[in-house]
């Protein structure tokens, strides 16, 4: 009758955005022609229970999200996710991690571009990510600028350190750039780049001077 | 040598110093992740060992703040003593690393070398923390030994998956623990240093 067991649902990511939560998302499997329900279970190398998912919503469909007062940073996760319906049931391969291993922030935010006339430079400006914890060290943020010609394809990387804005030097006078900026905690991944952001150099810019 | 170009007693300021030793504890988590990956990669590929690894670190008996709220709740003066309680019960469990990773079949160079850079920088650390907290506090620099680590384990040599999960094992807790030192460093310079912008 096409009814059967649902398939294997495959951890697709765990991320946290700032070193404080962070969230795990799940790939359904095939759900048997039958209504299909999906249980994240979790333990951690300090519990004796296993437990199950705290907030299924904040993060959207098929995820997971650990507020701080379920993320401990220094310890391991033991993570597995469920697929029951009427036919029976199925599990996927577990996923164990350190929070600390898995941080990814969002992009910077508020990209701002000036042009500067003495000494002639482009200056960018931008935030760190919002609710990121920076002030008091908790996370150390790297960031990398990226531009090129509006019309060209060549990307030019300058690395700005922990630094929240940078200055270019050696534009074309006249031409359109497209600037983009992206961060990364001091050990994890790189964020996506930010939107894009476009400023054209004025003509008074003699190349001579730049 | 903390003081630069060999000098002995040179005064270098105690943000100074903080800030050596932050650029050298993020120096050896990055090597400690190199040498994790990469012994994972070549040694550990299918073995199991990560679900095998599960609380099983030397260190995990020291009460270390656990998430940001923790860090921020306790005093300073004990963050500070509790990453110099960590370093020190890394000296014994480093000095096994090195000397055991020679005996490793075909290790490449590149591990044994970051294993001996490790337990170098490490030196390095405790030194310049061990100054630090002098400075701060004279006279309180406790120096309990320390050797929350049980040894290599006891087993016939012949054994190379469990002599290996103990080196895997090292080196996960190894990874864990030099993050730990680092971010308590990182939120102790903005918490103590005055001036220092974070």
């Amino acid at each position: 009758d096409g009814q059967y067991p649902p398939g294997k649902p495959n951890i697709t990511k765990c991320r946290s955005p700032d070193k404080e939560t962070f969230s795990c998302w799940w790939q359904p499997g095939s759900d048997g022609g039958l209504p299909t329900n999906y249980s994240l279970l979790y333990t951690t190398e300090r519990k004796t229970t296993v437990s199950e998912c705290p907030d299924y919503k904040t993060s959207g469909p098929n995820s997971c999200f650990f507020d701080k007062s379920h993320t401990s940073i220094w310890t391991s996760y033991i993570i597995t996710v469920n697929a029951t319906n009427a036919m029976g049931s199925n599990i996927s391969d577990t996923e164990i991690f350190d929070v600390f291993h898995i941080v990814e922030l969002h992009p910077p935010t508020n990209v701002s571009l000036a042009i500067i006339d003495d000494p002639p430079h482009l200056l960018v400006k931008w935030s760190p990510p919002p609710s990121v914890d920076v002030k008091s060290g908790w996370v150390t943020i790297e960031y990398e600028v990226q531009l090129k010609l509006e019309k060209g394809q060549k990307w030019e990387t300058l690395k700005a350190g922990t630094h929240t804005q940078l200055k270019v030097f050696g534009f074309h006078p006249g031409e359109n750039y497209v600037v983009q900026v992206r961060c990364k905690p001091d050990h994890g991944f790189w964020s996506l780049w930010s939107s894009e952001s476009y400023i054209q150099i004025p003509d008074r810019f003699w190349r001579k001077d730049m | 040598p903390i003081c630069p170009n060999g000098a002995v007693n040179c005064q270098i300021s105690t943000s100074d110093l903080f800030e050596r030793a932050v650029q050298l504890s993020h120096y050896i988590h990055s090597l400690s992740s190199q040498i994790f990956n990469e012994f994972d990669e070549q040694y550990a590929q299918g073995r199991g060992f990560i679900m095998k690894s599960i609380n099983t670190c030397h260190t995990s008996s020291l009460n270390t703040p656990e998430d940001k709220e923790q860090a921020q709740q306790i005093h300073h003066d004990d963050l500070l003593n509790l990453v110099l309680r960590v370093l020190r019960s890394w000296n014994d469990p480093l000095g096994h690393l090195v000397s055991e990773v020679q005996d490793i079949k075909e290790a490449p160079g590149t591990i044994l070398w970051k294993a001996v850079e490790i337990e170098e920088q490490t030196k390095q650390l405790l030194e310049g923390m061990e100054n630090i907290v002098q400075r701060i506090h004279p006279g309180e620099l406790g120096n309990e030994v320390y050797s929350l680590w049980s040894g290599p384990p006891a087993v016939p040599m012949a054994d190379e998956n469990t002599r290996l999960f103990a080196f895997y094992n090292l080196l996960h807790c190894l990874r864990r623990d030099s993050h730990k030192i680092d971010n308590y460093l990182k939120v102790l310079k903005c918490s103590l240093m005055q001036g220092i912008s974070c």
